[in-house]
């Protein structure tokens, strides 16, 4: 087992991975921007590297500053993370030539699966369902003769694509251009690569994806599934296991067909097989391969009860899966909100500011990964997301109501964040029924206002109180940088308990 | 002592009385008995009615975060806040930033007849493209950003006038 290993990343998945590390007696190597030199991960580390300035390609995405840092502490693995570096092939590939271990898929799997349309033509040749599309010579005047085959609607899609960044829904002839455009903008500055491609665009279609993990011995499972139909802007927000769509008989389907996905690209290490699936009749397609951990594993973990990063740090070691196919199985339901610095009701823009005071939710079935605590800062350098809650229950209804219990709990102040919205989400008729879409939280909840509840007059007259004591102004507060939660600045005449003011 | 606050566009009166070891407090003309329990650094806890309440906060500039059963809330001491996105400016009609970005793309110039709807230009944040389109038909008064420069919320992009 290695000694020492570097986590190349920051936010909630640093902080999980570092945590991994410290359960397993590795000792563990943060880097971190300018933006981040308090950050919570920077914190947990037994090290920690400064390695740029707050964009991330002059840090998170700076390969030569992550080995150098590496070299500088003598790790002997790097564990990616997602995002950042951790689908880029030429960082795997300089990791091993470093003479490090690289936490993750060999960089031949990684380059087989990031270009969309070499994988899509791979998946067919190996017997996987692909949805009806075009991949190939990409020249805008081959993309409008192809769409005109395929139809519309349409997705324009980029090759090098994920996250729903540089992807656009046509939804006729005269928007194609526009669309092609515009994504080739966005794919350009996201990946460095504006290649696009076709596919044909599945209304309410069903988004479910396979987790696997295969080790380098020849042993490949699966998972099972994840549904993660509740999006917006293509990015996830609510993720579950069991999905509450499909059968055993389904998920025996597309279970072969993950596990086809990875033998084909020669997959090691944990991964996830994206299908969507047509509700109508029931067909599933092959959306892509995440060749690294997924925001939402946490899900997995808790169904399947198995520590996913824990064995992809074994996987890399070289340790050969213990258990087989027949001995996994899916225990009760979990399900993952995902916490962001956004507005949901202005188009879900990223909001950013301080974290004045966050505090988790607890209880039995909770888990909560997050990347912050109160003090901190969502910037916009990086991703929205704030913190992750885990719910898990015997069985759906208890997930979702033990969810809404964690959300009502959650406390975060300073910054807009989408902690009602989930809550209304939840509570939802059509999502208790299971009935969702990957278009659905548009669809439904596309004009969405917090609610316009009165202040509760036990709040009101709390902010009384605290004007009273002259607590609720911080220009009250020491200087700038002064903690606000400090007890030096309470020393008014007020104490702790019933005392008087 | 009396006070009045401001969430959204509701002004609320509330008046705190000291009753002993408690309080009397009028919110709105109605009274309810507040006690306080415990207090940490941003957290009270009361019982108000008799019925316990944990409530947080965080004092942000002159306004105030609270938070109870899942819900937040943001209070202010009352005032006229402008509305950004009716602000005049100049004559023209602005062009507000919706959030804290940098401009990655100018694509009009000053003197430039729109329509509305046209694309003035590319925000980018957290790794997502903005487009900022006009709000109206018109020409580009002012154009006040260049590409690269970083602008924060409700900042005046452009303003557009006839």
């Amino acid at each position: 087992m290695f000694k020492k290993i570097l986590v190349a990343n920051r936010g909630e998945i640093a902080v999980r991975i570092l945590r991994a590390c410290r359960e397993m007696g590795i000792a563990s190597v943060a880097v971190y921007s300018e933006a981040d030199r308090r950050a919570l991960h920077t914190r947990l580390a037994d090290e920690a590297v400064f390695i740029g300035t707050a964009p991330a390609d002059q840090s998170y995405l700076s390969i030569e500053r992550i080995l150098q840092a590496a070299r500088q502490t003598g790790a002997e693995a790097v564990h990616p993370g997602y995002g950042f570096l951790s689908e880029n092939a030429g960082f795997a590939r300089a990791v091993k030539q470093a003479g490090l271990v690289f936490i993750g898929p060999p960089a031949e799997a990684i380059e087989a699966m990031g270009d969309k349309g070499a994988a899509r033509q791979r998946m067919q040749s190996s017997g996987v369902p692909v949805v009806p599309g075009y991949q190939g010579p990409d020249d805008d005047a081959t993309l409008v003769r192809k769409a005109a085959q395929i139809g519309f609607p349409l997705l324009v899609k980029a090759a090098a694509g994920g996250g729903g960044k540089g992807m656009r829904v046509v939804n006729e002839a005269g928007e194609l251009e526009e669309a092609i455009a515009g994504a080739r903008r966005e794919a350009h500055h996201a990946f460095g690569d504006q290649r696009m491609i076709l596919e044909r665009y599945i209304p309410r279609a069903r988004h479910i994806e396979m987790q696997v993990l295969a080790d380098a011995h020849g042993n490949v499972l699966h998972l099972f599934e994840r549904e993660c139909s509740v999006q917006r802007r293509h990015q996830k927000i609510i993720e579950e296991s069991p999905s509450p769509f499909i059968d055993e008989e389904l998920r025996r389907r597309i279970a072969g067909s993950a596990l086809l996905a990875a033998r084909a690209v020669g997959y090691q290490n944990a991964g996830t097989v994206e299908f969507i699936v047509d509700p109508e009749c029931r067909e599933y397609y092959f959306l892509e391969m995440n060749t690294r951990l997924q925001v939402e594993h946490p899900v997995t973990e808790l169904v399947a009860g198995l520590d996913l990063v824990q064995w992809q740090i074994r996987i890399a070691a070289g340790e050969r899966l213990p258990f087989t196919q027949a001995e996994l199985s899916q225990r009760g339901h979990a399900i993952e909100c995902r916490l962001y610095a956004e507005d949901p009701a202005n188009n879900f823009l990223p909001a950013t500011g301080p974290l004045l005071r966050f505090v988790e939710p607890q209880g039995p079935g909770v888990r909560v990964d997050a990347g912050y605590t109160s003090g901190d800062a969502v910037t916009i350098h990086y991703d929205p997301l704030i913190a992750k809650v885990i719910a898990w229950s015997g069985d759906r209804p208890g997930a979702i109501a033990k969810m809404l219990a964690a959300l009502r709990e959650t406390v975060l102040l300073g910054l807009t964040h989408n902690g009602q919205f989930l809550q209304d989400v939840l509570g939802d008729p059509d999502f208790q029924a299971g009935q969702v879409w990957t278009t659905w939280v548009e669809d439904k909840f596309g004009d969405w206002q917090p609610p316009q509840c009165e202040l509760p007059p036990e709040v009101l007259a709390a902010g009384a109180l605290l004007r009273l004591q002259g607590q609720a102004d911080a220009s009250n507060a020491e200087p700038s940088g002064a903690d606000p939660y400090s007890p030096w600045r309470n020393a008014s005449s007020f104490r702790v308990g019933k005392g008087g003011v | 002592m009396r006070d009045r606050f401001q969430s959204r566009d509701r002004i609320y009166e509330v008046s705190l009385e000291r009753q002993g070891e408690a309080y009397r407090a009028v919110v709105d003309g109605q009274a309810f008995d507040l006690e306080l329990i415990d207090s940490q650094a941003g957290v009270l806890t009361v019982r108000f009615n008799g019925r316990p309440a944990i409530i947080y906060y965080a004092p942000d500039g002159s306004s105030l975060w609270l938070s109870q059963g899942g819900c937040t809330y943001r209070m202010d001491k009352p005032s006229q806040r402008r509305n950004p996105s009716t602000g005049e400016a100049g004559g023209g009609q602005a062009v507000h930033s919706p959030m804290p970005a940098q401009v990655r793309a100018v694509q009009v110039g000053e003197g430039d007849v729109v329509e509305k709807g046209d694309t003035l230009l590319l925000l980018e944040a957290m790794k997502m493209e903005i487009r900022v389109k006009s709000p109206a038909a018109g020409r580009v008064k002012r154009l006040l950003v260049s590409n690269g420069q970083a602008v924060e919320r409700d900042q005046i992009l452009a303003e557009i006038g006839d």
